[in-house]
Order: structure tokens, then sequence, then C-alpha cells
């Protein structure tokens, strides 16, 4: 006798959501047996806006409104394909300003997907916490760029704002706060069953999966695949500031959880060496000309790989510009993540793949 | 670095098959550029693992009204970026249906006659 199935959908407006996305489960009894996705809720059309409206030197600014958390990399990563078009080089120091930021932004996401997966776990306290803590870091980017979020600090050939010492010292101060409450966070997240323990082996992602199904980011290391883009690349010197890449085995909730907070470490140890070692010089070159020929570039955003790819014909508007964002290749990944799973631990599950909708519906 | 592979849509399904290792090439995206009013370069995007820039990009030239082969034996992933070219550039891919991105009422194909 065939089992009898029901459908259960998950979105577009769900409590354990901030964003709209809709998962359509096929369940037998608690078990998800299939999956569907529905991800266009909020699509702005900024790929069509880019080639049709803005010069390419406005585009920095457009692209970065894509996110609210990762406007950082998405900006940078344009304005490294344009300098590539355009044949020219930035100086350290601004790179060096750029890795900063970056990684700034790396830690505050983390640290919200942290504070996600603690609500969803019922830990209503260290949602709070975390999100309080969190607050350490937007000030310094605000103090850095003058904004909490959308800080249109890079530009071509550059970045708009230099750093001063008091700021630099901000810095420092508010990233060995935070570097503190991250140790209290991972004896947390070690011992206590509720919080993490009890997602082990929950929302799991094989290694042979990781690499069938493109995974990328915490997703894909928390799996066991050695990938990290900052590896992958030379646009910035990342070998110079102490990075290091952090890789798991489980491939499940627990082991996302852990990839993020060793990923906090390492990123307050890189904005750290990156204040003590900030090279002096110009914070912006003048480029030249139009852009011309084909790039692609590739940064790691918060979420993953994050890919830029650029057409133009030595004219101000660009033929094409194309955006793939993390989540957006990812929702494969996640699709087959769940089927399996009981419906129960989807919003947990939901909440440790860190989704950005805002990115997926550029 | 971009290495640029012509294929033709007769053959890309096997040429990707062949160049294909999921163990090291990683699957990037489906792009779509558009060449002129009636042809589009349509571009399956890989990296390579733990290797420096390293981009390979395996094209065709398709016309409007072709239908381009669906890679999802080989790339399950793959369903995604299909579908995203089929709203956007109102290209059919074989298997792969529309409504990823848009509305019924919202414009159709909106990149279909960008860049050109």
């Amino acid at each position: 006798m065939s089992k009898k199935t029901i459908n259960i959908p998950l979105g577009s407006q769900h409590i354990s959501l901030l964003e709209p996305v809709r998962f359509k489960f096929e369940c037998e009894n608690e078990k998800i047996i299939g999956v569907d996705s529905d991800v266009g809720f909020v699509h702005r059309g900024i790929e069509k806006a880019c080639v049709t409206k803005f010069k390419y030197d406005a585009i920095p600014y457009v692209v970065a409104r894509i996110c609210g958390l990762c406007a950082i990399t998405h900006s940078l990563a344009y304005t490294t394909a344009v300098e590539n078009l355009l044949e020219g080089e930035v100086t350290l120091k601004a790179k060096y300003l750029r890795m900063l930021l970056v990684e700034l932004d790396r830690i505050h996401s983390h640290m919200l997907c942290l504070s996600h997966v603690c609500e969803n776990g019922g830990f209503e306290a260290m949602f709070m916490q975390i999100m309080g803590d969190r607050e350490y870091i937007m000030d310094i980017q605000e103090q850095l760029t003058g904004n909490r979020v959308q800080f249109d600090f890079i530009t071509i050939g550059g970045v708009n704002r230099d750093i001063t010492n008091e700021i630099a010292n901000n810095i420092k101060k508010n990233l060995n706060i935070v570097k503190l409450k991250v140790f209290e966070y991972i004896e947390e997240f070690s011992s206590n069953w509720s919080l993490s323990l009890k997602f082990q082996n929950i929302g799991k992602l094989t290694l042979d999966e990781a690499y069938s199904y493109n995974a990328i980011g915490p997703l894909a290391r928390a799996a066991g695949i050695f990938t990290d883009v900052r590896s992958e690349t030379n646009y910035l010197p990342y070998e110079d500031i102490g990075y290091e890449i952090q890789v798991g085995k489980a491939g499940d909730i627990h082991a996302r959880n852990f990839i993020r907070l060793n990923e906090i470490l390492n990123s307050i140890q890189m904005c750290q060496n990156i204040i003590d070692g900030l090279p002096q010089g110009d914070i912006i070159t003048k480029l030249k000309g139009k852009p011309n020929g084909e790039s692609i570039v590739r940064l790691e955003a918060p979420r993953g790989e994050l890919m830029y790819y650029l057409k133009g014909e030595g004219k101000s508007i660009l033929n094409r510009v194309r955006i793939k964002t993390p989540t957006f290749s990812c929702i494969p990944a996640f699709m087959e993540v769940f089927k399996g799973s009981n419906y129960a631990d989807a919003p947990a599950i939901l909440a440790s793949f860190d989704p950005c909708l805002s990115c997926t519906a550029k | 670095m971009i290495n640029k592979i012509r294929s033709t849509l007769n053959t890309i399904v096997k040429d990707i098959d062949k160049f294909y290792d999921e163990k090291t090439y990683h699957f990037l995206t489906l792009n779509g550029v558009k060449i002129d009013e009636d042809t589009t370069e349509i571009q399956w995007i890989f990296s390579k693992y733990n290797s420096i820039n390293e981009i390979t990009i395996l094209y065709c030239l398709v016309d409007q009204d072709d239908m381009i082969p669906s890679i999802t034996d080989i790339l399950p992933s793959a369903t995604i970026s299909q579908m995203e070219i089929v709203d956007m550039f109102g290209i059919s891919v074989e298997d792969t249906k529309k409504g990823l991105y848009l509305d019924v009422d919202s414009q159709q194909m909106p990149l279909s006659s960008c860049g050109i």
C-alpha cells in the first residue's frame, strides 16, 4: 500500500525566516521526501539596470544595494572586475583597507547567522546577546565608512575614506572585546546540548553531496571541501595578513556553526594584523579609459563565492553585468540537505545555511 | 586567466561531460551575453579548485528559438542557473520551467535586448 504524503510550505512568510523564500516540502509523516523552492519574491532587475541605466563608474554604488549584509563584497567584486578591464592597479594601502572592511563584514554577518541559529534553537537570550555584541562591529564600520550598512567605501581605483589613528585604535579595542565574546560563544556552542550539540547529524551535507551539488562557502567547508575564494584568487594579499582556511568534516548544523565561529576568530586576527601592518600611501589611484573586454572576478562573501562577469566595449555603458551570488548557487544543495530530514528541523537547518534572498533575487 | 572553449549545441553536453570532474572543477554558473539581435552567447563557467584565478568557459552561440540541452545529469546544481537563463533571456532550456524570478505580469525576458 502506498504511503500518504502531505505538502507543507515553509515561507514565504515564516517566523523563522527574515527574508522571502518558499520551500515546498513533500512529507511522509515527519520526514521530508521532496522539496521545491521559489526564490523570486523580491526580484529587482539589477543586472538589467546596470546595463541600461547606469554608467560603469556609478555601478559600484548600485550593486552595493543588492544586499545590506555583504554590500562591500558586491562593490569590491565589481570594482576589481572593472580595474582588470582598465588594467589599473590599486595601492597596497587601498587593498589593505578593502580587506579590513570585507573581514569586518564577515564577522558581523557570521554573528547575525549564529544569533539566528540560537533563536531557532529557542535561545532568545543568546540571540539578543550576540546581536548586542555585533554592535561593536557595526560601530567601527560606521566610524570607518560613515555608515552602518551600505557603506559606499570602495570605488574604482581604491577606497573613498582613509583611516585615522583614533579609528584604528577603536577598531582594535572593539575587536578585542568581540574576541573574548566569541570565546564565550564557543564554550556555549561546545557544551550546550539544546543549542548546538543536538544538531549533530542534523541537516547533514556529505562530502560527496557537497561536490556533486557544487556547495560553496561555510556549507562546503563544513562538509570537508578545502575551498575558499580567498585562497584561490590573488586580487588581495590575504597570505600577508594571517588568513587560514577553516574546514570541518561532519557537514551538519553543528559543524557549520563551528566553521563560522572559527572564521570570526580568524577574521578578527586578520583585521588586527591589517591595522598593525597598514602600509603608507595613497588610498586611491585614478584610472583612465573605459572598460573593454571580458572579466570574471570571484570573491569570498560571508556566505561563499560571489562572482561578477563584466563585458564592455570601451563605452560608458557596459554590455553585460552578470552577478552570481552565493545563496543562489547553493539552493540545489539546500534542497538536497532537506531531503530525508524531519520537517521539525527545517527551520534550524535553514538558519544554518544563512540564506540571503536579497542577494539571490538581485 | 580565462580559458574559453567554443562548443555547439549538439556537442556541449558531451564536451562538458568530458571536461568536468567534480573534484577538480567547480561549476560557477550559466551565463548569457547578447551578441546581436538574434544571437546569444551561452556560457558554462567553471573554476578550478585550489588554483589561482583559473577560469574555464565553455560556450556556444545560440539563436533565440534554439533549445539549449540540459546538463543536470552531469551537474545537478545547474538546475537553478538554467531556470534563470529561461526567465532572463527567454531562451528555452531542455526540461527547465519558467517562473523562477519573474511573475506572469512582469516584463518578460528582460535581458534579451540588453547590451546590443
